[in-house]
């Protein structure tokens, strides 16, 4: 175990968040590489099963990022992630997951700092928890 | 103790009423099946049929299932559609079911013409199979079943006896609390109009675990389930042209195989696909084969959609769907 490293599944936004990313990519900073970065139109798009999907295919922990309220590309995209997927963090909790491993954070495109802060915040919180060995069926996989 | 006669009468005069004047295409209702203790559904298309019809304590089933498969129906080519409404007898947990759909705009309210009925509660099949499990299975349709204070009386072959009635109540009527149809075309029977508050007792044990005990629970649980898909098939709210986990293209989303991640995954994104919409008449669990707390998933995701969004499905029709609607102030304390 001494060499695992967490596998994390970030559903970032085109607008903000995956600019955002570009940014801190652009400006050289550094942060862990053990996130799989998805692009989506908007966090809105981030049905809950994508989370759960990623979760079942063994992922470690799922990082959802989208604009900041009100900076929404699409006007309201963001307000609706944010009732899916709080509720979702809820029903991990109810269900016995830890919800620590499942992310929502609201990073804009200028925020390059933020991204790679959050990004190193989250892959120290997921090497704590250890694998995730409970909705991928508890196979190691 | 309601009089069941009394409505059961009520219910036969309207229903007679609605079809000799012919303002419902037919109606469902409840009938006694001759081969069980407990009521099945019927439709009653024409008049000489009504006095089939019946409430009593055995109406377990939520009929609204009837309805939405109803208006997917389509006419045969060259027929003039029938579109004149359907009647449906309802409980008041089943009516707000229908609050549900004519906001979804599954069921337009001007095609279903409701008879709610103010019946008290409903009783589990399972627990009264397991109450009547010295009486062998084809006798039971025998069982007359009477209530009696706290009590019910079970009658069988000439003997009588007595069982509590919280042995015997289905679950979710434990923890009712609308007792009056929210959404109706005639009301039958008296009940209170008042809604109690509903403090979600029967899943705080399960809120006290620590995760883990809580993971073993629903481990243990979700290990059972065969995945007939029996709680998608009963639930009226699951009406999806064509469900995700049948599908296999453009990408199947969940493997056929029946195992703990794969089960989990279906339970999970079903309860997701219901929050804010489940108005918790325990259908699914009802069905389980396998009986799987189902029912506690989904009332815990109306708990938090309470207190986080004071989202309460199936009472206001103009509501906006949960997540379909939005606040700017909606609570995010977690998110970084």
């Amino acid at each position: 175990m001494a060499d695992w490293e967490p596998k994390i599944i970030g559903f970032l936004c085109n607008w903000c968040s995956y600019t955002g990313a570009d940014l801190a990519g652009t400006s050289r900073l550094q942060y862990p590489s053990n996130i799989r970065i998805i692009k989506v139109m908007c966090s809105g798009r981030v049905n809950p099963q994508f989370v759960l999907k990623a979760f079942q295919e063994g992922a470690d922990g799922v990082l959802v990022s989208g604009c900041h309220p009100g900076d929404c590309h699409y006007i309201e995209g963001n307000y609706y992630a944010r009732r899916k997927l709080t509720l979702l963090k809820d029903l991990l909790e109810f269900m016995g997951v830890d919800p620590e491993r499942f992310q929502v954070s609201w990073v804009s495109a200028s925020e390059g700092h933020k991204f790679a802060e959050v990004v190193t915040k989250f892959t120290e919180q997921i090497k704590t928890l250890g694998p995730q060995t409970k909705l991928d069926g508890g196979d190691g996989e | 103790m309601t009089d069941m006669k009394a409505l059961t009468d009520q219910i036969r005069s309207t229903a007679r009423e609605w079809l000799e004047k012919g303002e419902v295409k037919y109606i469902i209702g409840y009938e006694k099946d001759p081969n069980s203790p407990i009521a099945r559904p019927v439709f009653i298309h024409e008049p000489k049929d009504v006095d089939r019809l019946i409430i009593d304590l055995t109406c377990v089933n939520n009929l609204t299932r009837f309805l939405v498969d109803e208006m997917k129906n389509k006419p045969k080519r060259g027929e003039e559609p029938d579109l004149r409404p359907i009647g449906i007898v309802v409980k008041p947990c089943d009516s707000k079911t229908i609050v549900e759909l004519v906001k979804e705009k599954i069921v337009p309210r001007d095609r279903v013409k409701i008879i709610g009925v103010v019946s008290p509660s409903t009783i589990d099949p399972k627990k009264l199979n397991m109450a009547l499990k010295n009486i062998p299975q084809n006798k039971r349709k025998d069982v007359k079943l009477k209530e009696n204070g706290n009590d019910f009386i079970l009658e069988y072959d000439g003997e009588s006896s007595s069982i509590p009635q919280d042995d015997l109540l289905a679950d979710k009527c434990k923890v009712c609390v609308v007792h009056t149809p929210v959404i109706s075309d005639i009301t039958i029977g008296e009940g209170e109009k008042d809604w109690k508050k509903d403090n979600f007792e029967d899943i705080k044990d399960i809120e006290d675990m620590s995760p883990d005990e809580r993971w073993e629970f629903w481990k243990r649980q979700l290990d059972r389930c065969v995945r007939c898909y029996a709680c998608r098939e009963a639930c009226p709210l699951c009406y999806c042209e064509e469900c995700v986990f049948d599908r296999e293209k453009p990408y199947r989303w969940n493997e056929r195989t029946v195992g703990l991640k794969e089960n989990a995954f279906y339970h999970l994104v079903r309860a997701m696909h219901l929050a804010g919409r489940c108005v918790d008449c325990g259908e699914c669990e009802r069905v389980c084969p396998m009986d799987i707390p189902i029912r506690k998933i989904n009332r815990y995701l109306i708990k938090r959609a309470r207190e986080r969004f004071n989202v309460f499905p199936g009472i206001n029709v103009e509501e906006d769907p949960m997540f379909g609607s939005y606040d700017v102030d909606d609570p995010g304390e977690d998110i970084w």
